[in-house]
């Protein structure tokens, strides 16, 4: 069975390179200069973000010990930061340059809703259907029509070749036309769409396979030729050339663009002929009706596929029987052309043999394809096209591409050709280890999703738990690595969400450790912090991390901001603590100052949190400071008798705290002096009387704080309460 | 027939804390000119924030980059000054026109004698040119001109850490409002002494007391009124001669409102002179304008007074903030979360389709 697990308890081996090659490419060395002198004892390496690599050199600690003043001046080591480029989230290797780190970044955040989607579709059929992996016949095959569209979706972040096209000048002498830059990471994603995604191209898969070299030659290969470079190179000698058609690159383009179908590229550079020149027309023409003739039949040339791209040439054929008898037809024009007798009155020997050259490769000559190809990808495609039509099914184009790689073996594998391979063998594992290697953990991560598309092997084997990987999955190993990547962004740590919420095993776990890892002394990053926590419903996470941030703002001195994460958390302990606090505070010193300084502290805490009826004493008590500074301002009378009033409450209230007895007192001494008649009617007097005496008994008691008030404060107030008590008592009737 | 709103994406390659129009006098030609905060977390942190000028037409490609010291907390623009308040504490003010753009602008550093952190409250008004400013640190300052061409930072108010402002705007020669956490909303009268003369809880959503403010506006000719925006998708309007009575516009489960048009924070809030009241008949004075906010969950509505909010915008990713037009109010931009810019044109009618 192709793509069975090894034997070794189902662990995947990595794919390590070409069938012929016995060892693997050695990895790229990176040259760091730390400037440290050798010897060096140790060396550390660590991530630290993004793409930030932190090495440390140590050298030897001398035996010497400080003794030796040379000794002293050497530095111990050093710690520098390296930069890794692009390999931090975007694709890795070579490739890192097509795509700075703000395009992958937008190509990140561009696949989130994308992704989040069809993960909600895949829940709602999951949920619907009953059956967690046998969905019934007829929502499976909807099933691959909605990763058609997410596939699209994506495919469109990754550049769009169309879009420049609109804005283009025709020049008589452009060749190729300018399109967008390609990148391999949009060539990989097509590939896979091709093949496993979309079902409407199954019947003119190697059309599309054509379609799609057309598009990305150029990535196929770093080092080696390609016909994109043979053309690109004849396009820069083509503005210096007089007479086009005596130039031997000129016939060689020509049959490199027709062995892989570039029909609309032929027939433009067949009329760069010079036979066309108006100057020529009259003495060439023989050559020149040649020339046209070949033209006509390549623009005619019978295509298996439902519908032609605008400015593509060809002729459509929808179904199998019509293009065989368009096929049949087409090749008897050009054999019939191949054999005409005007050939002998073509007076130019290269004419002729270029000319004869495209109609053998029309005919499908072996010696020729080969011969006008580079890569062995471009030879596939050209037997796709003129030898073996007809292929169908993985197995056939698989065996197709070992007979061209035999044919034209490549060095240099790039990820695209590697990838093929994987698919046309029909081995999943290959495919993610391909993707893994060459273009990352963002590709994968989406990738997994077109392997699963309509296929119940891969769908098994990426979603099955596995022991070896602590109990996840394939698929749940590479998307909580793609959430790491993203974690290592300050940017983009706030879309790993999104797939750490989708790993069934582990995500929320290391969710919650994401979140609780954010800085908390931005009061914005942590608003972010606990948004997220409120769309995943982690509200333990979100207590703890407003109790953080309060604990933060307190012990920095923002005491209102850390009030107002602890009412957040309603985290009645520390709130509780904090008014125990303000007692304490307020109970050591009555000086205004520092009573003015908790006085915002103490509308922030309110009246409905801390200890039951404890706060409600500190408002009663900063009323009455209020209106004994009014009183004794002496801007009116009312205010002297509501001061009693607060007093008297306060001191009939069994929520007020001991220690507060004599404060209050004491600052009513004043008040009590100064007025001839009393303030206090007999039996107010006695309260507060009694209150003294059960201070006084207090203080005998091992456990009594000691207020911090003059030694005299007791007398005072009792010498003040007995006048009172006094006047009160002849004041009555 | 109404012409539908058109919306453009551009992508930028850092992450836009905040953006505002510039005037039209600020660029010689006729294209218009947008301010943007812009934060670079990987280059090192002495140089990861900016003020980027862009023009209108191609908001990806900006014209000038004025470094701040740290990232920016606040931004705003007057005639002829750009000002950007940062979250180390300092304020920068710079001239707003891309002639000047390369003549250095004035600063008042951070430190005990200004702010220390976040300065989230920073408007333009007063009786000259002069900034208000509230911070973190629960300190509020006037900062305007001395007469030898220095900026001078006169300190109002100082919490001692009691109260955290996130929000400030004028609303009179004299007159201010501040918003922070915890604290409502208060106000600020320089004629009666340095010291707040009313002050709002406010209503907050999901079942809370309290919340945070995020962003105050005050209507030019309704000074007596000043709409807020915080957390919970909470946006209320203040009426100081009912200064108890704060009328709920929208917020989570808070009864006596439309649906909420967001769950999450609203960054910022901002007068819609654009939108036309559906009822023109009751537009007493009693009755609060439309208001634009923005929030965390991708929202951009409009937000009337018992009635349903319009829609905007809805994205994926949050958006921090937002601007319209003084001179074209039916030009807004906003600055996404996700790396870019978006600008919205609204088309004539927008209200009659409703």
């Amino acid at each position: 069975m192709p793509g069975m697990l090894m034997d070794g308890g189902g662990a995947i081996v990595p794919f390590s390179g070409e069938p012929g090659h016995a060892v693997a490419a050695a990895p790229p060395v990176r040259n760091i200069r730390h400037g440290v002198a050798p010897p060096i004892s140790r060396v550390y390496v660590s991530f630290s973000s993004g793409n930030l690599l932190q090495v440390a050199c140590l050298r030897p600690p001398n035996p010497e010990g400080g003794g030796d003043r040379g000794a002293e001046e050497v530095s111990g080591g050093r710690v520098v930061e390296v930069n890794l480029g692009g390999g931090g989230s975007g694709p890795g290797g070579a490739d890192a340059e097509e795509i700075d780190e703000a395009e992958m970044r937008r190509i990140e955040y561009g696949s989130v809703p994308a992704f989040a989607l069809l993960q909600s579709r895949k829940n709602a059929l999951v949920d619907g259907s009953g059956m967690s992996r046998l969905p019934s016949v007829s929502e499976h095959a909807e099933w691959w029509q909605y990763v058609l569209e997410y596939s699209k979706t994506i495919g469109s972040l990754l550049g769009n070749p169309d879009s420049l096209s609109a804005y283009m000048i025709d020049d008589p002498k452009m060749i190729l036309k300018v399109k967008e830059k390609p990148t391999s990471l949009k060539a990989a994603w097509e590939l896979l769409e091709i093949f496993f995604v979309d079902k409407q191209l199954q019947t003119w898969l190697p059309e599309r396979l054509v379609d799609w070299l057309a598009d990305y030659d150029s990535l196929l290969t770093k080092t080696e030729n390609t016909i994109y470079r043979t053309l690109i190179n004849f396009q820069k000698k083509l503005i210096n050339l007089q007479v086009v058609e005596d130039d031997p690159d000129y016939w060689s383009g020509l049959s490199a663009a027709l062995s892989v179908g570039w029909l609309d590229i032929v027939v433009n550079m067949l009329r760069f002929h010079g036979s066309y020149q108006l100057d020529q027309m009259d003495s060439r023409e023989t050559e020149n009706g040649l020339v046209e003739a070949v033209a006509v039949l390549v623009s005619t040339m019978p295509r298996m596929r439902p519908d032609l791209p605008s400015g593509k040439l060809g002729q459509c054929c929808k179904t199998r029987p019509d293009f065989i008898k368009a096929l049949e037809k087409w090749r008897g024009q050009v054999s019939k052309l191949e054999c005409s007798a005007f050939w002998i009155q073509c007076g130019h020997q290269k004419t002729r043999d270029g000319l004869k050259s495209l109609l053998h490769i029309m005919l499908g000559n072996i010696k020729n394809l080969t011969a006008s190809t580079s890569h062995w990808l471009e030879l596939f495609a050209s037997h796709l096209l003129y030898i073996r039509p007809f292929t169908v099914g993985f197995e056939g184009m698989h065996q197709l591409a070992q007979k061209c790689i035999q044919l034209k073996p490549s060095a240099d594998n790039s990820g695209l050709t590697g990838l093929l391979t994987g698919i046309l063998s029909e081995n999943r594992e290959v495919v993610l280890a391909e993707c893994t290697k060459n273009f990352g953990p963002w590709m994968v991560t989406h990738a997994m999703e077109l392997l699963t598309a309509d296929n119940d092997y891969a769908d098994m084997m990426l979603h099955e738990e596995r022991p070896n990987f602590g109990g996840i999955s394939i698929e749940e190993l590479h998307r909580l690595v793609y959430a790491q990547v993203l974690c290592s962004h300050a940017l983009t740590w706030q879309i790993a969400p999104t797939y750490l919420s989708s790993c069934l095993n582990q995500g929320l776990g290391l969710l919650e450790i994401l979140l609780l890892k954010q800085p908390i002394q931005d009061n914005r990053v942590v608003l972010k912090t606990l948004e997220i926590c409120r769309l995943y419903e982690l509200e333990n996470v979100s207590t703890n991390i407003m109790k953080i941030a309060g604990i933060y703002h307190w012990k920095h001195g923002r005491k209102g901001t850390g009030v107002y994460w602890f009412q957040q958390a309603n985290d009645k302990v520390r709130l509780d603590r904090i008014a125990q606090q303000l007692f304490e505070h307020i109970g050591k010193s009555v000086t205004d100052d520092s009573f003015k300084q908790w006085e915002g502290l103490l509308e922030l805490l309110g009246s409905d949190i801390g200890s039951a009826g404890g706060l409600e004493f500190l408002h009663r008590y900063r009323d009455f400071k209020r209106s004994l500074q009014m009183a004794q301002e002496g801007r009116t009378g009312e205010s002297v008798r509501q001061t009693v009033e607060f007093l008297i409450q306060l001191m009939r209230n069994p929520s007020t705290p001991q220690r507060f007895w004599l404060p209050l007192l004491h600052d009513s001494v004043r008040l009590l002096n100064c007025k001839p008649c009393p303030l206090l009617n007999v039996a107010e007097t006695t309260l507060l009387l009694n209150k003294l005496q059960e201070l006084s008994l207090a203080k005998l008691r091992p456990d009594f704080s000691n207020i911090h008030l003059p030694s005299h404060a007791l007398n005072s107030v009792r010498l003040a309460l007995a006048s009172n008590l006094a006047r009160a008592i002849l004041e009555e009737p | 027939m109404a012409d539908p709103p058109s919306f453009r994406r551009h992508p930028h390659p850092f992450s836009i804390d905040l953006i505002r129009w510039l005037p039209c006098s600020s660029s010689s030609s006729s294209d218009r000119l947008l301010a943007a905060a812009v934060h670079d977390p990987a280059a090192p942190s002495s140089s990861s924030s900016h003020l980027h000028l862009l023009p209108l037409h191609d908001p990806s490609s900006p014209l000038a980059a004025l470094p701040l010291p740290s990232r920016a907390a606040s931004l705003r623009c007057s005639p002829s000054v750009l000002a950007a308040a940062t979250s180390s504490g300092s304020l920068h003010l710079l001239p707003s026109s891309l002639d000047a753009a390369g003549s250095a602008g004035v600063s008042v550093p951070a430190g005990a004698g200004f702010h220390v952190g976040p300065v989230r409250g920073l408007d333009c008004g007063g009786g000259g040119e002069e900034w208000v400013t509230a911070g973190e640190d629960g300190r509020v300052h006037v900062v305007g001109g001395g007469g030898d061409g220095r900026v001078v930072a006169r300190r109002l108010w100082d919490g001692k850490g009691m109260a955290g402002y996130e929000a400030a705007r004028w609303a009179s020669a004299a007159e201010f409002a501040t918003g922070g956490a915890g604290c409502g909303v208060q106000w600020w009268d320089r004629r009666k002494g340095d010291a707040v003369v009313a002050q709002c809880k406010g209503v907050w959503g999901r079942g809370i007391v309290t919340g945070m403010v995020h962003s105050i506006d005050i209507h030019p000719s309704r000074k007596h009124i000043c709409v807020v925006g915080g957390s919970s998708g909470t946006i209320f309007a203040w009426d100081l001669r009912w200064p108890q009575q704060p009328i709920p516009l929208s917020g989570l489960g808070l009864n006596g409102t439309a649906q909420p048009v967001s769950e999450s924070e609203v960054w910022e809030v901002l007068f819609d002179n654009y939108t036309q009241s559906t009822d023109i008949i009751s537009s007493a004075s009693t009755r609060i304008l439309p208001v634009m906010m923005c929030s965390e969950d991708g929202i951009l509505a409009v937000v009337e007074q018992d009635e349903r909010p319009l829609e905007l915008l809805a994205e994926p990713c949050a958006i921090n903030s937002f601007d319209i037009d003084p001179e074209n109010p039916s030009d807004v931009v906003c600055a996404l979360e996700w790396e870019s810019i978006g600008v919205l044109t609204r088309g004539r009618d927008t209200m009659a389709e409703e």
